[in-house]
Parts: C-alpha cells; structure tokens; sequence
C-alpha cells in the first residue's frame, strides 16, 4: 500500500479522501485485470479439446488395443468361423484405432507416437500370423504362387502339342517354362479345343495362329491373343481382362470383364464385357453381342463371376480417337443382318 | 494462434508423399489402388487418363497417382513426374510377350531426371496366375539388379486378392521417410 500511497503523494494530491479514491480507483484496475486474464484464461481452455490431450490419447489408446488383443487371444482354441469374424472385427479395430493415431498425430509427442506405431504394428503381425494359423485359406494362395514345375497339371502338357515348344516370338524373355502358359502356339489349319478342366481359373495365351479354329469351353482367369490371323476364336467367360494384339482377318467371341484390343484389323469380335472395352492402333474392328452357346456356359459364367446382366459390347473406346461426340472410324456396330447365329462345332 | 496454425499445416504437408505408379497396360495399375483403397476391383474399366487417390497410411497421407499405361497414353507419362517421392513400376508377371517392351519403358524411366531421387518399388503383380513368372524371374527380365541411381526392391503381389500389397507399400514408405523425413 506504499506505493500508492506514494503515487497520490507524487500527482499532488493531498489528504485523506483524495488517498482513499486513489486506491478504490487501484483497486478496481486491479480487479479488472485479474477478470481480464481469468478471461482469457477461459478462453483459452474452450479453444484446447478434451480429445486434443496427451492423456486422453494415452488412455483411450490402451484400452482399444486391450481390446483388440483380448480378441486375438480368444481366437485360439475357437472354431473356424468364430476366429474368421473375431479376426475381422480385430482386423477393423486396428484400422480405426490407425486412424485415431493419424488424426492425434498433431499434438503427440515423437515418442507417444512411435511408441503407439509400434504398438499397432505388433497388433497387425499378430494378427497376420493367426490368420496365417487359423486360416490356412492363404496357404493355397501361396502354393499356387509359387509355380514350380510340380505345379501344371499332366493332363494339360500332355496335350500341349508337340511343335508348341519352341516359341518364335523374340520379344519372349523366359522360353523355358512357356509351355505352362502357352496353350497353343505356332500352328497353321487345325481344329483346336481346350476342356473347362484344362482352363479353369489359369491364364491362357493363343499365339501365332493361323487358319485355325479354336474353342474354349471354361472359365479361364485372363486371355492373351497375340498374332493371330484368319482364326475363329470362341472362348467362354474370362474372369478378368482379354488382351488382343496383333490380331488379323479373324472373328473373336468371349465374355469378359474388361478387353483390350491393340494392333487388330478386320476382325469381328462377340462380345459381353462388363466393364470396357478399348482399342488402340485398330482398323475395321466390328463388335457385335456376345452369341455362341455351349452346354455349361452358365455353370463358367458362374464360375468367372462375370455380371450377365451388364453387356457394355456397344461403348468401345478408341484410344486413337478422343474427339468426343465424332465416333470413331476404327470402330463399328455390326450391322444385325451381318452376324453369325451358327456357330458349328 | 495464427502462427501455430501455419506450423500445423507445415507439419501436415511435411508428411506427404506423392507416389505414381506406371507400367504398361493391363499390369493392374488401377486394380492395386483401387485395391488398396478397399474399392471394389471387379468394374475397372482401362484407364483413359489417369486417377489420383489420396489415402493416409501409417502416418503418412499419400498422393497416389495412377497413369493409364496405353502406347498412346505413355507420352504423356512425363507430365507425372514433377516431385515424386516414390515410383511404383506395376508389371503383369503372366505377360511374358511384352516383358521386353515392360524393360525399355522402365529403363527409360529411370534415366529421366526429375524421376532421378525417387524410390522404385516393382510390383510383380498377378501372382495368383498359375502361369505367372516368379518375382525373381521378372527381376532378372527387368535387369533390375543393374539399376544403381535408385533405391528398388521387387514384390510378388496379386491385386485381385490383395496378397502382398501391403508389404510393397510399407517398404516404400520406409525407405521414403528415412530419405525425406530425417529431421524427425
């Protein structure tokens, strides 16, 4: 109180009110400032979320991952389709607990948040390996990864045919294990046919065919055909992608999910694909709707798990002609008049 | 406020990445980001242009940029290129006709200069193909062990199935942070 007392000394005022008014007036200043900070104080703890906490992120953190591991470890010793869906949530659980770490990483620390990182990590290796464990579904993916020569199926290389062998085509990196994919090759005017068996869910490439009829009964996973000319070739639902290059003179039916055409002159393709069809440095490609029929085409549609009911056969789109609303002259509609109805044999 | 607002953002971008994934067409390009993405992967339609999809990963939000890989298509590749932390070469492991064309676009790639500080990750895809060569044998078509301006590693993956997707991308990942993000 001093001081104020000196203040009032100091403007020159003089006795006992003019004291008295001075320090109310500093007493009020006084007040005022401290509500001020209180204020800001307030202010500031409103801007500063709950959520936006070293601690909250802490604890919500751990109590996620106990959780999750609690789940893990219940998976052992359960049947098969419990694991599956504990794994699932477990699996989901991660994910969002990833999530809660990306959007907390603004106010973490560098160790809370390697330390969280790891702590994901091991949650995901373990349940990587009790899938691996529990679910040995993955396994047959692995064993059909890695292709040995154990791998082919007899049956399919002995009816590989024998001039197959050697293939003429120098863009080929790796000759010698050719015939595991390589169906037909190199043949001039023959009858050629392949069983459901003999394609199921492989990959099957056509190449340096001429004259030649093909057909292909099955689902394969994905077709190649590459310098082809004068060839009927009929193949059923591919699962995946068809891939023509360097296709002449020839007409083409299958069903597919995507179709890329590269290189291709004169050549009529029947057509069902689910997504698109493209072509790219082709000539007089006509499409027409997919129409040959063989006794288990439904059980292979099934088995390519191809949508019957979506055919974009009409919307090709040419990569050599991006001028929208002008159709493309590499392209046509064949017309109804000129389509195949019998397909033979 | 207003200055921790700008570190904030410095903060945010510093942990960006921007990936771009080519290869030839019919690799799979886009069925291994859809993929990844958790996207349905049974529509895919060939990639007239490119897509871009940006997705946060261990941390890290990334810029993935998937070019249509068409002939027609590969001119326009070098547009992509300006500052790309990470280049993900796709190729369809059951595609042994084109393996030689799949080598000269690589290589031609790698020669190109503002692609010169970028991490190179091979995605020996389709694995799940019966017919499909192994990652070693697209290693040695690739003549990847001869590359010594990048920092590469070549996985065996399948996108149909998502097996080893990850693992490709946590590798990239990695080596891109211990390259750009030393600082922390």
């Amino acid at each position: 109180m001093d001081p104020t007392a000196e203040v009032g000394h100091e403007n020159g005022l003089s006795g006992e009110s003019g004291a008295a008014k001075m320090q109310e007036r500093l007493q009020k200043r006084h007040q005022a400032r401290i509500e001020e900070v209180e204020r800001r104080k307030e202010a500031k703890e409103n801007q500063s979320v709950a959520e936006e906490k070293g601690e909250y992120f802490s604890s919500t953190f751990a109590t996620e991952q106990a959780c999750v591991e609690e789940l893990l470890s219940s998976c052992s010793g359960a049947d098969r389709a419990a694991v599956t869906q504990r794994l699932e949530e477990a699996t989901a659980r991660t994910v969002q607990l990833q999530k809660f770490l990306n959007d907390s990483m603004l106010f973490l620390t560098q160790y809370k948040m390697r330390q969280a990182q790891a702590a994901l990590q091991s949650l995901q290796t373990s349940i990587a390996e009790i899938r691996e464990k529990a679910l040995p579904k993955k396994k047959f993916a692995f064993g059909a990864r890695s292709k040995g020569p154990g791998n082919v199926p007899a049956p399919v290389s002995d009816a590989a045919p024998p001039d197959a062998a050697p293939p003429a085509d120098s863009g080929e990196v790796d000759g010698a294990d050719a015939s595991e994919q390589c169906f037909f090759s190199n043949m001039d005017d023959e009858f050629l046919t392949k069983t459901s068996e003999e394609i199921q869910k492989r990959d099957v490439l056509l190449s340096h065919l001429s004259n030649c009829k093909v057909r292909l009964f099955g689902s394969p996973s994905t077709l190649h055909l590459k310098h082809i000319d004068s060839c009927e070739i009929l193949c059923g639902p591919v699962s995946t992608s068809v891939f023509v290059d360097s296709c002449r003179n020839s007409t083409l039916a299958f069903a597919c999910q995507q179709l890329r055409t590269h290189n291709t002159t004169d050549t009529q393709v029947y057509l069902h694909v689910t997504s698109r069809a493209i072509v790219e440095d082709c000539h007089r490609v006509s499409v027409a709707p997919f129409s040959w029929s063989y006794p288990t085409l439904d059980e292979d549609f099934t088995a390519s798990g191809l949508d019957r009911d979506r055919n974009n056969w009409s919307q090709v789109d040419d990569f050599n002609w991006l001028a929208a609303g002008i159709p493309s002259p590499n392209w046509s509609i064949l017309p109804e008049a000129d389509r195949k109805t019998n397909w033979g044999p | 406020m207003g200055f921790l607002t700008i570190l904030k953002k410095m903060k945010q971008k510093e942990r960006e990445m921007r990936l771009l994934m080519l290869g030839l067409d019919n690799a799979g390009k886009t069925t291994i980001l859809k993929k990844f993405n958790g996207e349905d992967v049974s529509t895919i339609s060939p990639t007239l242009g490119f897509n871009i999809k940006t997705l946060e990963h261990k941390g890290f939000k990334l810029n993935i940029w998937d070019v249509g890989g068409q002939k027609s298509l590969r001119s326009y590749w070098k547009n992509y290129f300006e500052s790309t932390d990470g280049l993900v070469w796709v190729v369809d492991s059951a595609d042994r006709l084109r393996l030689q064309d799949c080598r000269q676009e690589l290589s031609a790639l790698l020669l190109e200069e503002r692609l010169a500080g970028a991490t190179l990750l091979v995605f020996a895809n389709k694995q799940d193909l019966p017919g499909s060569l192994s990652k070693e044998a697209i290693r040695e078509a690739l003549a990847l062990d001869e590359i010594k301006s990048h920092h590469w590693c070549i996985i065996g993956c399948s996108a149909v199935t998502g097996e080893n997707l990850l693992t490709g991308v946590d590798w990239l990942l990695d080596d891109i942070a211990a390259r750009i993000f030393t600082a922390d």
